[in-house]
């Protein structure tokens, strides 16, 4: 078998060398064959011997935690979509609707994208790096059903160009690129993206009775008089804590269960693949940002004070952006101590967004962009104290 | 008694461990000398092809540290001169003669030393051709002869490297020797401060160091590389005078006490053997600088087999035909693992040792085979920091190589590059597989240069 696949490769291969027809295209290539054979370097330096992880399994870790999220959510956004048109709610027909609006969106942010990367790459004489496999996967999730496909293009298009390869690709970029491509798509079409975007109307006889229509969670407060409280205004619009915790709700495809970004979570961190400083410490910003608000503002004045905390956590994107884009090492700080700092300024800037500022109703992913920026400031904070307690050596 | 507990680091559990028996080989035909091994050294040659050497006679001198020599550790003819890229000399190779000659130098007993001058015992020292097996931190160059007295002098007795010779070993009926080293040593530094692992800890009652004036042993428990003595002085210094500190490998030190007392080079080196493409499994005690197929008795392995000479992470590859180094006292045979799997990098990996924790190898502990296989390509840094976390000495080796790739030195200086102790763990933990190992060492060597121009 092996050698079968060795005999075919080394026939396939013939013109992406160089001098070859496909020469230009040989980064793809070479992505292509590494995948599928392991490559046969040795160590030319000392230390003669190397760990057996690399960025391939990285990566490949990552889209592994994001299987959970990512089945769940074709499997709602087949459920709300045919919900909403009316059509029968059968498990097989719910994953087929569901597998018919996600896949044309993954296949066009990976084409899309993929044509970016190899561009790049052929340009520079790069290999194509892993990790926009996780970023070509990622920005799909997290957009609505209802997004075009030429959206999803352009979208994940301004993300590998602008968030990653202006800056010399993978390692090297500031900003998370798949979150570069979903906030490019919510400024540039926000009427596409807000709004009454989040179920796929497929056709069909017609809603449902018990069909959801309306506000999502986070677009509800605005949306009630002063004086409401927003939990039980939640739960009459059928958005219930365990509702939000499990996911059955319309949203961004992957976006909507916590639970399963919590299976996510758990095997990323079981595997060190993603830190669980991070993690913790956006669970403590909202948490501690969310009961301040919660104690010291006047409940009256806005429906979101009353709020209990927790419900942030379960709300919108907040975990799903907590999990998978927070915990990107290259945008995250390197550092240990601060990553506890990192996260908790994103938890806490993600509450004072929804809350403070209707305008945008979904906090988590401008408080991730804004402190990617913050990132380096981070670490030369950490950085510096350490250096300072070392005995120098010059 | 300081005892020290290295978290940090890494064992890397390797399988074909040799065995703690002692096989005394009889002399090989030739032994050789590797100049271009020596970190800093600048040979100028005393001897061409075909010249009769003594044991003890001088092969070269050291154009960078002038007056140090190098002598043979043979006596016989000089038959052959290496030389490699840009006429680097690789090896200055001996055909040993039936009966070997023996240069002779004024032996110090043991009585006496503390009567000698310290410039005297150095110049003893220098002569005798054992100077270069003391070392001086942080650069690991051989100190000059004439340099002032260091704060400390470390000698380290045990290894935590696979695959070094154990104390018990090449310690053996030698404590004697090891007591007379450290009085010279004595002399030579302020303090002389003795490591040896907790598991090998009762040999130093043994030798009677435990309790010998102006000694201060360390006992030092934990991962790979806790031994060593860049670690050890980290884990101790208390200010910036201390880190042009010496040291001297335990058995180097026996070397040194052998020629001042006996008044003549001591040739004898104990070696370990081992590795899964290895035929011997063992201490073997051979000859400084014998061929590499002799200590494997006769013709190694060869085709997909890669020699190692010292450790598997701090070492480096030899030829086949190779010989041993001055300071090299292991062997180490992997095989070269150019095989290809299908889909490698989703397989469960069970035989995959890891640093992470994202193969199933995580519940595998029994040894795992090794081979020299990058498992992956390079790939620009994704800081995921396990370098950092696996740093003995608390360098951050990702910032450190972007600051040197920005030409910042004054940044990485800060950053604690000159506390490196190359022992290669960053590199060997890189998922990216970045040779951050060598980019440090690289910049340590081309700061050491600037700075003795």
């Amino acid at each position: 078998m092996k050698q079968t696949v060795q005999k075919l490769f080394g026939v396939l291969g013939r013109p992406f060398e160089t001098g070859g027809k496909l020469e230009k295209l040989h980064p793809l290539y070479e992505a292509v064959e590494t995948v599928v054979l392991w490559p046969d370097r040795v160590t030319d330096v000392s230390p003669q011997v190397r760990d057996h992880l690399d960025l391939k399994r990285f990566m490949s870790f990552v889209i592994l935690a994001l299987i959970p999220p990512a089945v769940y959510g074709i499997y709602n956004t087949g459920y709300q979509g045919r919900l909403a048109s009316g059509l029968s709610m059968d498990t097989a027909g719910v994953l087929w609707t569901g597998l018919l609006i996600f896949l044309p969106m993954l296949i066009v942010s990976y084409a899309a994208g993929l044509f970016w990367e190899v561009l790049f790459s052929a340009v520079r004489k790069h290999p194509v790096s892993e990790g926009f496999l996780v970023t070509g996967l990622l920005f799909p999730l997290t957009l609505p059903p209802t997004t075009p496909l030429w959206m999803v293009a352009a979208g994940i298009s301004f993300g590998v160009v602008i968030g990653k390869e202006v800056f010399g690709g993978t390692g090297r970029n500031i900003l998370n690129p798949a979150l570069t491509a979903r906030a490019f798509l919510f400024f540039a079409y926000p009427a596409q993206m807000s709004g009454e975007v989040w179920v796929r109307i497929i056709g069909g006889p017609g809603p449902a009775a018990d069909a959801v229509t309306g506000a999502t969670p986070l677009a509800l407060a605005p949306t009630l008089a002063t004086g409401v409280r927003l939990e039980p205004a939640l739960r009459e619009a059928g958005y219930s804590f365990s509702t939000l915790f499990w996911g059955g709700y319309p949203g961004s495809i992957g976006a909507t269960s916590a639970f399963m970004c919590l299976i996510g979570g758990i095997f990323l961190v079981l595997t060190g693949i993603a830190n669980f400083r991070t993690i913790l410490g956006g669970i403590a910003g909202v948490l501690g940002t969310g009961y301040l608000i919660h104690f010291l503002a006047d409940p009256a004045a806005s429906p979101w004070y009353s709020l209990n905390p927790f419900y942030h956590l379960v709300m919108g994107g907040f975990a799903f952006g907590l999990v998978y884009m927070a915990t990107d090492p290259v945008t995250a700080p390197g550092m240990e101590r601060v990553k506890y700092l990192y996260g908790f300024l994103i938890g806490a800037l993600t509450v004072v967004i929804r809350v403070y500022n209707p305008a945008f109703p979904e906090g988590v992913m401008l408080a991730i962009l804004f402190m990617n920026i913050f990132a380096p400031l981070l670490d030369q904070f950490e950085i510096s104290i350490r250096n300072k307690r070392r005995v120098p050596n010059v | 008694m300081i005892s020290i507990h290295l978290k940090k680091g890494y064992d890397l559990n390797v399988a074909g461990k040799p065995s703690r028996e002692l096989k005394t080989l009889p002399p090989p035909d030739q032994v050789a000398l590797l100049p271009d091994k020596l970190p800093f050294v600048k040979p100028r040659l005393t001897v061409k092809t075909g010249d009769r050497v003594q044991v003890g006679s001088v092969l070269f001198e050291d154009k960078a540290n002038p007056g140090v020599k190098f002598v043979s550790p043979g006596g016989g003819t000089v038959v052959d001169i290496q030389y490699g890229p840009r006429r680097v000399i690789e090896a200055v190779v001996i055909r040993l003669d039936g009966e070997e000659a023996f240069a002779q130098f004024p032996p110090i007993p043991e009585n006496r030393i503390a009567d000698v001058a310290r410039d005297k015992l150095a110049a003893a020292l220098v002569d005798g051709g054992v100077w270069p097996l003391i070392r001086e931190l942080p650069f690991r160059n051989i100190p000059r002869p004439d340099t002032q007295m260091p704060s400390a002098v470390f000698v380290d007795l045990s290894s935590e490297e696979p695959f070094q010779p154990v104390p018990g070993v090449y310690l053996r009926d030698r404590a004697d020797l090891l007591r007379y080293g450290a009085g010279v040593l004595r002399r030579l530094a302020k303090r002389v401060i003795v490591s040896i692992a907790d598991r090998d800890a009762g040999l130093l009652a043994e030798t009677g160091l435990e309790d010998a004036p102006d000694c201060f042993p360390i006992r030092y428990r934990g991962h790979y590389p806790a031994g060593d003595p860049g670690v050890l002085l980290y884990r101790t210094k208390r200010t910036a005078k201390e880190n042009r500190s010496w040291f001297i490998r335990g058995q180097d030190l026996l070397l040194l006490a052998g020629l001042l007392r006996d008044g003549v080079f001591p040739t004898e080196r104990t070696v370990v053997v081992g590795g899964t493409g290895s035929p011997v499994h063992g201490h073997i005690r051979t000859r400084i600088g014998a061929p590499l197929a002799h200590l494997l008795g006769g013709a190694g392995p060869n085709g997909d087999t890669r020699y190692i000479q010292g450790g598997l992470l701090s070492g480096y590859a030899a030829p086949r035909e190779g010989h041993l180094g001055l300071y090299e006292t292991g062997l180490t045979l992997i095989p070269e693992g150019r095989e290809r799997e299908l889909f490698g990098f989703i397989r469960p990996g069970y035989s995959k040792p890891s640093y992470s924790r994202a193969f199933l190898s995580v519940f595998h502990t029994a040894p795992f085979e090794r081979n020299c296989n990058t498992h992956g390509e390079e790939r620009a840094c994704i800081n995921c920091g396990y370098c950092a976390h696996v740093c003995p000495v608390d360098i951050l080796p990702q910032y450190t190589m972007k600051a040197l790739r920005a030409d910042e030195i004054e940044e990485a200086l800060a950053l604690g590059l000159l506390d490196c102790v190359e022992c290669g763990l960053c590199t060997y933990v890189c998922p990216s597989k970045l040779e951050l190992y060598q980019t440090l060492k690289n910049a340590k060597a081309r700061y050491h240069q600037e700075m003795n121009r």
